[in-house]
């Protein structure tokens, strides 16, 4: 009897009866032309995300391909046979008579894959796609406060990764997307603009990066729906906010970083190159001031995606929700003085010292969202299906990730550690295993409301356990390789290291397989995918009141926030189907309130 | 598919009895580092590595158990809600957040007492001078000589070999010529950059050869015949362990080929060695231009080629005697003071089409001689016939011995 009238008021909620009815914004207004003409124009953030979705996912594709390359080269040493024949490299000019220009052409790949994985794709991976679509949603608002602004960013990441890609055109850049000084401003001296492209790419790419950060904050600021308090907001929420600020404050100082190295390059002033005048570490110090906080903008939103997800499909309140809101801030805030733990080899002793005690502040926060994530598993109710069991790998990766940053931040061991396969690893695991990982478990969780679509599931999930089982495969071999001595950057190595190497070449193999299905399952999903329901997991925050896929201005009319994000032992979710959910228990005064349904208690 | 993996002589993965805590010599330590450190506080800082992985190791266990428990235990059910719970405990809270500080605490001292080890070097050390430039190392030993010995190492042709005396603290005084670089010794578990604008330093005091090393070869058949040590008058038979040195800076097109050996023997046996190498003997009777060649191979064979093929810089063959075309439009000749000159000074007369790349080459003035010697050997011109004044001419020394 309860269920009948619930439905009833789920249906109510879902704005049926009100007349006024907003098509999906996926909906064609005329002929391509008009359509292209649209999507260009649009001030809308949902297109603007999906815009940067397809982007990202692009230069993704093309930083995967150079990461598939590099790993390629690594299968075999190279070798240099008493007539001075050379095996075992495969990527060379057809006339190379030495080693030199092989090494070159990998030099130029890693810088590639390097480049393009942390400027274009995983600094604005998760914020730029996925926030950019959900975070009005999931505030319950119309848009971005600035939503011109928005679409502003997305042409200046596209200027940016256009210039940054060109330098492959004019022959490609080989300084690692570190740019360390003196070797980036010195390097193809015959040859200016390579370098200047790629340094100005990334330069104008951090403008994007700024434009959005700035959006974000005031979004969260001003346009939360009526009822939403602070510690109303969706974790999400809370770690793209977090991620936006040091965007802000962080971003600048790469900015500058990179106008004064272009300027040494070009103008020859001496700022960085002792030749000049300059010093060399005070450049990885401006690097790395940015660079290291940055690595919590990468990190962060994925963690929001990992709480929202784990939440909804364990069907399960979050466990201290308080904690992971104020250590996602607690990260922001000592991100910003442990950049010296990448310096340990070139810092004083005093300093290295001070920084190693630092670095060890942010495994306290990081571990602590690790605990609740895993204490809010207890007495839940997990589906197992694609999002969630991303979210599991992205658990295990991340925690392998998080605790092989110890050795790393403690100085005796960096000493051994540092700028070798192991830091390789390390990052991977961090940025791949945490980021990559939780971007996929965040579009298999909203592509159903960004699209309308729903996907192979069980095709998601074999995918999901191909590029997990290639992940361990390519980068657990290299932490050993890393601690027996395998320096990074390395277009060969001795020979003792060639069956590892050769098993993590086989991994990057399979990473690529798993991938792939993902490609064809979404594509198929877009072709003949099922349509799907509003709210096909049962969430019980904003975004699954609106329409799969949403209408043009997300909501038939401004919705108030009644219940917090996660309350599911007491409160239905939208769109309820007594089929899919069971009921939750009976909240003290009765029966269970429907989510943001205007009449909580009837 | 396990081509080469132990050829130092390192035994197999597991071989050993020893108990898995102790942290040399059991299956975990051999699996990261292979073999045991080869300095003395590498031990310390296989210990704190063993000592954090052990720690890793429970924690991701503690952690993954209870997810995977949870997963299976609390799948969803059709038809059943999950069971309430408290979705906070601040007692809980408090002990996660406050444990693992402890634990951290901890191992920032146990690494901040290692790192003192590591660069606080007693007074009596020995020093030694470390030169990076592009792409190679080159030490100087305290008495100002360099190492007369290369080998091979995978891609590289002419790896420096350097000798150390074992127990004996061992200071390096480093620069670079050109771009950063650092000076990784694996073995020994730990680094330092290389900078262009100032002194570096680093120190270590290596072990002894362990049981069982290898032997310098008694003569110079057995070192034709055997591939190891090269045969050195007063160090026959006497053990010896390699340590690999490796650069960890990236630092351009054979940063991967940046890589020298450090030959560690008794303390006696390296005063034998500095002995050799200061008399010149190693040298004796070997013709300059042979002198010359193995100088190309130490100092030069990176950028310039002597087959007439692209590198770096241009190609030595047919060099010594033509005109250069020079980067300013005007041209040289390529004699003997253009070579010392653009040994000495790189960048005054640069060759078309290159760029003002090379390091500065510090040799001394024979070693100067020697280079133009062999240089002379591979041009076609007739003033490549004449000899080079301030060496005499070794006897009974072939004409050309490289230029076929």
């Amino acid at each position: 009897m309860a269920g009948h009238t619930q439905a009833a008021h789920a249906g109510h909620a879902h704005g049926g009866g009100h007349g006024e009815h907003h098509g999906s914004y996926l909906e064609r207004k005329g002929g391509l032309i008009h359509t292209i003409w649209d999507w260009a124009t649009t001030v809308d953030h949902k297109k603007i995300g999906v815009m940067y979705l397809f982007a990202i996912l692009f230069m993704f594709f093309l930083g995967g391909v150079a990461a598939l390359a590099v790993r390629f080269e690594l299968l075999e040493p190279v070798r240099v046979a008493a007539d001075g024949t050379i095996s075992g490299q495969f990527f060379k000019p057809a006339d190379a008579s030495s080693i030199s220009a092989g090494n070159n052409i990998y030099n130029r790949l890693f810088t590639l894959h390097g480049a393009i994985m942390v400027f274009m794709v995983i600094v604005p991976s998760v914020p730029a796609s996925l926030g950019n679509f959900f975070l009005p949603l999931m505030i319950g608002a119309k848009d971005v406060a600035f939503p011109r602004l928005n679409l502003l960013s997305w042409y200046v990441y596209v200027a940016g990764s256009i210039f940054a890609v060109s330098s492959i055109i004019l022959g490609g850049v080989d300084t690692g997307w570190t740019f360390y000084a003196p070797y980036s401003t010195t390097t193809d001296s015959e040859m200016n603009s390579k370098v200047v492209f790629m340094v100005m790419g990334a330069f104008i790419l951090g403008f994007s990066s700024i434009l959005t950060g700035l959006n974000f904050i005031v979004t969260v600021h001003k346009l939360r729906a009526p009822g939403m308090g602070w510690f109303d907001m969706p974790l999400f929420i809370w770690a793209v906010y977090s991620s936006a600020i040091i965007q802000v404050l962080a971003t600048p100082v790469i900015g500058i970083t990179l106008l004064l190295l272009t300027f040494e390059r070009i103008f020859r002033i001496g700022i960085f190159d002792p030749a000049l005048g300059g010093d060399p570490v005070l450049y990885q110090h401006f690097f790395w001031f940015y660079s290291h906080p940055v690595v919590y903008v990468m990190i962060l939103p994925g963690m929001g995606i990992i709480s929202d997800v784990l939440a909804v499909q364990a069907h399960k309140k979050i466990f201290g929700y308080r904690a992971i809101a104020f250590a996602s801030l607690g990260i922001a805030a000592v991100s910003f003085i442990v950049w010296g733990h990448h310096m340990f080899t070139s810092m004083s002793e005093l300093a290295s010292t001070v920084f190693s005690a630092l670095t060890f502040l942010v495994a306290i926060p990081t571990a602590v969202k690790m605990f609740n994530w895993i204490g809010t598993l207890y007495k839940s109710s997990i589906a197992l299906n694609a999002p969630m069991v991303y979210t599991l790998i992205f658990l295990f990766l991340f925690a392998i990730g998080g605790l092989t940053g110890l050795p790393l931040g403690t100085l005796s061991t960096d000493l051994h550690l540092h700028d070798s396969y192991f830091v390789v690893a390390h990052f991977h695991y961090v940025m791949m295993g945490g980021t990559i990982m939780a971007l996929m478990a965040g579009i298999h969780h909203w592509w159903p409301k960004m699209f309308g679509k729903m996907y192979n599931d069980k095709v998601a999930i074999i995918a999901a356990l191909i590029v997990f089982a290639g992940f361990n495969l390519t980068f657990m071999t290299q932490f050993l390789l890393g601690a027996q001595g395998m320096p990074r950057r390395y277009a060969s190595y001795v020979d003792e290291f060639q069956t590892l190497h050769r098993w993590s070449t086989y991994g990057s193999w399979l990473l690529l397989v798993g991938f792939l299905i993902h490609l064809f399952n979404f594509l198929a999903s877009l072709a003949v995918g099922k349509k799907a329901p509003a709210n096909p997991w049962g969430g019980l925050t904003l975004e699954w009141v609106a329409d799969s896929p949403p209408s043009e201005h997300n909501f038939d009319h401004e919705p108030i926030v009644r219940n917090g994000p996660y309350d599911f032992d007491t409160v239905v979710p939208p769109h309820w189907d007594p089929k899919d959910y069971p009921i939750p228990a009976p909240a003290a005064g009765g029966r269970p309130m429907i989510a943001h349904s205007p009449d909580k208690q009837q | 598919m396990i081509s080469g993996f132990f050829n130092m002589g390192t035994p197999m993965l597991g071989s050993t009895a020893a108990p898995l805590f102790t942290a040399e010599e059991n299956l975990f330590h051999r699996l990261f580092f292979l073999k045991s450190g080869g300095s003395d506080f590498a031990v310390h800082t296989d210990e704190t590595y063993m000592w954090i992985w052990w720690f890793c190791v429970a924690w991701f266990v503690f952690l993954m158990g209870l997810m995977v428990y949870f997963v299976v235990k609390y799948r969803r059910k059709r038809g059943q809600i999950a069971p309430q719970s408290s979705s906070h405990n601040t007692a809980l809270e408090v002990a996660w957040t406050v444990i693992p500080t402890l634990m951290l605490v901890y191992i920032f001292f146990r690494g901040f007492w290692g790192y003192m080890d590591k660069v606080i070097a007693p007074g009596e050390a020995l020093e030694y001078t470390l030169i990076g430039k592009q792409w190679q190392w080159q030490m100087i030993y305290p008495n100002g000589e360099d190492t007369p010995v290369v080998t091979t190492l995978g891609a590289k042709s002419s790896v420096p070999v350097y000798y150390l005396p074992a127990e004996v603290a061992i200071r390096l005084r480093m620069n670079s010529q050109d771009v950063m670089h650092a000076f990784w010794v694996p073995d020994f578990r730990t680094k330092q950059d290389v900078l262009p604008n100032r002194y570096t330093t680093m120190w270590f005091r290596p072990k002894a050869p362990p049981e069982g090393a290898k032997v310098h070869p008694k003569s110079e058949m057995e070192a034709k015949s055997a591939k190891s040590a090269p045969f050195i008058p007063g160090l026959e038979g006497v053990p010896y362990e390699d340590h690999w040195v490796f650069c960890a800076e990236y630092c351009g097109d054979e940063h991967s080929e940046m890589a020298a050996i450090l030959r560690v023997v008794p303390e006696d046996a390296w005063k034998k060695w500095m002995d050799w190498v200061t008399s010149g003997d190693a040298l004796k009777g070997v013709p300059p231009e042979k002198i010359g060649e193995k100088l190309y191979q130490r100092n030069c064979q990176s950028c310039h080629s002597i087959n007439g093929s692209d590198g770096t810089g241009p190609s030595w063959k047919n060099m010594y005697g033509h005109d250069a075309a020079l980067r300013d439009g005007t041209s040289v000749k390529v004699d003997d003071n253009y070579i010392r000159e653009s040994i000495l000074n790189p960048t005054a007369k640069v060759v078309k089409g290159y760029a003002p790349a090379m390091p500065v080459f510090n040799l001394k003035e024979k070693q100067i001689l020697q280079l133009i010697a062999y240089m002379k050997t591979l041009s076609d011109a007739p003033e490549a016939k004449l000899p080079t004044p301030g060496l005499e001419a070794a006897p009974a020394a072939p004409a050309a011995p490289a230029a076929k």
